[in-house]
């Protein structure tokens, strides 16, 4: 089958075709879940945060610039609601604890929630401290891999500003990061 | 470079996210400075790990709540197709231009009909002297059942005749 460009498949939603909707998202659908899932730090917020981006994204396809990276302008979307979810809720400064008390949804396969759960909580330990911004740039470049001009446009902001943001989200992290690797040591000491 | 200016650089180091030439004035300065080398150690072993980490508990979706999600957002409203897909030049023109078309149109409303009453002559202090004697009435007149009122534009020559009833009410003449 031959692939179709992205502009393609717009082309073809805004003509009607719903399962051109469904190919144009699927190379995006982990990377959105992922990132609304970080940045709200908890799976079902983030499936909301998912479900209100799809929304956006269908209705206001015809504003999708044609030639432009889809993936940046979905991903923009991504950020932009997660931030309005955080703010809605409030929850941001509680948000490991909201956590905690939640515990992980059934939709993760059992055995490799329990092998996952530590490292999910290093996770959330290390981000706690940063702010929405900061985390939104981290994840765009250490998670999702965008380089710092991708991130600059998805983020609509100057590149140097990225930098800036980058460097106070590794430099947290990094505090918080000693933190673990500290207790850890001690823990096999012991 | 100083060991503060050196430890500003260090987050972007760990991800190469600095010019070629800074890098090599950094590693000569970690050539000097063991607590520097170690800081940037400590850096790349943060970011190396937590990228490892973000990889490792990466999710996905079931796919019986993918296929909802996206039922939901194609439920929820069609595309919006803007009428101004086709045209050509920013937008903002052709807002604009149909902005500029309504405040004419509506400029043309309030000001068209003094206008073409004006030339057509119908203003009041065009009438003659022999115009303003058809709406005397004399008394011959007022056994009449109609009377006909005859208008003449000075200007155009364009004549209006009206037939009015006793009580002044048009008359419509088959
Ligand atoms: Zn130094």
């Amino acid at each position: 089958m031959e692939m179709k460009s992205e502009d393609e498949l717009v082309e073809e939603v805004l003509n009607g075709n719903h399962r051109s909707f469904e190919l144009l998202l699927q190379p995006y659908r982990q990377g959105l879940l992922n990132m609304a899932n970080r940045m709200t730090g908890n799976l079902e917020e983030a499936k909301e945060v998912c479900q209100e981006v799809l929304i956006k994204v269908y209705k206001h396809l015809d504003k999708f610039k044609k030639g432009r990276s889809f993936k940046s302008w979905i991903y923009r979307i991504t950020v932009n609601s997660a931030y309005d979810s955080l703010r809605k809720k409030k929850k941001y400064e509680n948000f490991v604890e909201s956590q905690k008390k939640i515990g992980f949804s059934a939709s993760y396969d059992p055995e490799k929630q329990l092998l996952n759960r530590e490292i999910r909580a290093k996770i959330e330990t290390c981000l706690r401290d940063l702010s929405p911004k900061e985390k939104a740039t981290f994840l765009l470049r250490d998670g999702e891999g965008f380089s710092i001009e991708e991130a600059s446009e998805i983020l609509k902001c100057s590149s140097m500003s990225v930098r800036t943001h980058l460097s106070r989200a590794r430099k947290k992290i990094r505090e918080q990061f000693e933190k673990i690797n500290f207790a850890n040591t001690r823990e096999v000491r012991r | 470079m100083n060991c503060r200016k050196v430890q500003s650089l260090l987050p972007l180091m760990a991800g190469s996210e600095i010019p070629k030439s800074k890098i090599l004035s950094l590693k000569a300065h970690f050539e000097n400075c063991p607590k520097c080398q170690q800081e940037y150690d400590s850096y790349m072993l943060t970011l190396k790990k937590t990228k490892e980490w973000l990889a490792k508990d990466r999710i996905d979706w079931e796919e019986r709540d993918w296929q909802q999600v996206l039922k939901r957002a194609i439920k929820d409203k069609k595309p919006e197709v803007s009428p101004l897909v086709y045209w050509p030049f920013k937008k903002v023109w052709a807002y604009s231009l149909l902005g500029m078309l309504v405040v004419a149109l509506t400029l043309l409303f309030i000001i068209g009909p003094s206008i073409t009453q004006k030339e057509m002559g119908l203003g009041s202090e065009k009438f003659t002297e022999e115009q303003a004697q058809l709406f005397r009435s004399s008394p011959e007149e007022s056994e009449q059942e109609v009377v006909s009122m005859t208008i003449v534009s000075k200007e155009t020559g364009l004549k209006i005749v009206w037939f009015l009833n006793k009580n002044f009410e048009l008359e419509v003449k088959e």
